[in-house]
């Protein structure tokens, strides 16, 4: 048995060691990300994001986003319309605090990649798919997205009425080599 | 009458203004709240000399029309119209990069006073009473 351990050990650590070349590249979250929100009636951003990145562009489907945004980072610039957005008639912030997304799976599409995942919000999770781009700088590179959903598909707000159902996400999120 | 109207409307805007600032600067202080790039030194000044002169035009026409019944409406309209005016600052939707929406209109909210507060104080200095 005691012969076998270093045999078995190097052939561990050198496995695991080759693997770090092929596994994607993590990004590093800049502080210039902006996640923002519109429909007609109602608009504002999340001004506290957080997660991990991993992406290489080469190899999309080696990727991974698991990411949080704080409700109760809300602005809409309005301060009475931020302790509306958060009160449980909308985000219900104090029950629900997060938004996470994770990703199941990144792939090619179009010009730019598609984000297939499980988006949890207001304590409901649904599959969603978030088209992106992204672009190197020489600081890093830069995602950007834009997709819609639609409120009442997570209990957001009172069907109809007055804010429309589709709401438009824009996500720009500048990344660094961590 | 209009003169002298018209004097006591630009310095009791002037003194709101600068009331004004100083209360700004007061308030950014305490609670660590920076409007100034929505509320400049010098919108506010003009904001409150604007309603100086606005109160001038409206005073010198209602003592026209109403003789002695004219102060009295306009001492109301003053007031009510400052009080009307606090719908702005609720309801107004600042850039969102400026944090703390929710802290603007304790600032602003008095400032909205202030040119009628000033306007009553110096009233005896410029116009007596009949």
């Amino acid at each position: 048995m005691n012969k076998l351990f270093y045999p078995i050990a190097a052939v561990l650590i050198l496995a695991t060691s080759a693997f770090t070349f092929l596994a994607a590249p993590g990004w590093q979250i800049a502080d210039s990300y902006s996640i923002s929100f519109t429909n007609d009636e109602a608009s504002g951003i999340f001004k506290d994001f957080k997660g991990t990145l991993v992406f290489d562009e080469q190899n999309p489907g080696a990727g991974k986003f698991d990411v949080l945004i704080d409700v109760t980072s809300i602005n809409t610039g309005n301060g009475l319309q931020n302790k509306h957005a958060k009160s449980d008639e909308w985000f219900d912030a104090a029950k629900y605090p997060q938004i996470h997304f994770v990703s199941r799976s990144i792939i090619r599409a179009g010009n730019g990649y598609q984000a297939t995942g499980d988006l949890e919000m207001h304590g409901v999770k649904k599959p969603i798919s978030l088209p992106f781009t992204f672009k190197r700088t020489a600081q890093g590179g830069i995602f950007t997205g834009s997709f819609t959903i639609s409120r009442s598909d997570f209990g957001i707000g009172k069907p109809g009425g007055e804010v429309p159902e589709p709401v438009k996400l824009d996500i720009s999120v500048p990344v660094t080599k961590s | 009458m209009f003169k002298k109207s018209l004097a006591l409307g630009i310095v009791s805007g002037l003194l709101a203004g600068i009331a004004g600032i100083v209360y700004a600067h007061l308030y950014y202080t305490i609670n660590e709240a920076d409007f100034s790039k929505v509320a400049s030194t010098v919108s506010i000044i003009s904001a409150s000399l604007f309603g100086g002169v606005l109160a001038a035009v409206g005073y010198t026409l209602l003592d026209k029309w109403l003789k002695a019944r004219g102060e009295i409406v306009f001492n109301l309209v003053f007031t009510l119209i400052s009080f009307i005016s606090l719908l702005g600052p609720i309801a107004v939707r600042l850039p969102r990069n400026i944090d703390t929406p929710e802290l603007f209109p304790g600032m602003v909210i008095p400032m909205h006073f202030f040119p009628a507060l000033a306007w009553f104080t110096l009233k005896p200095l410029f116009i007596r009473n009949k």
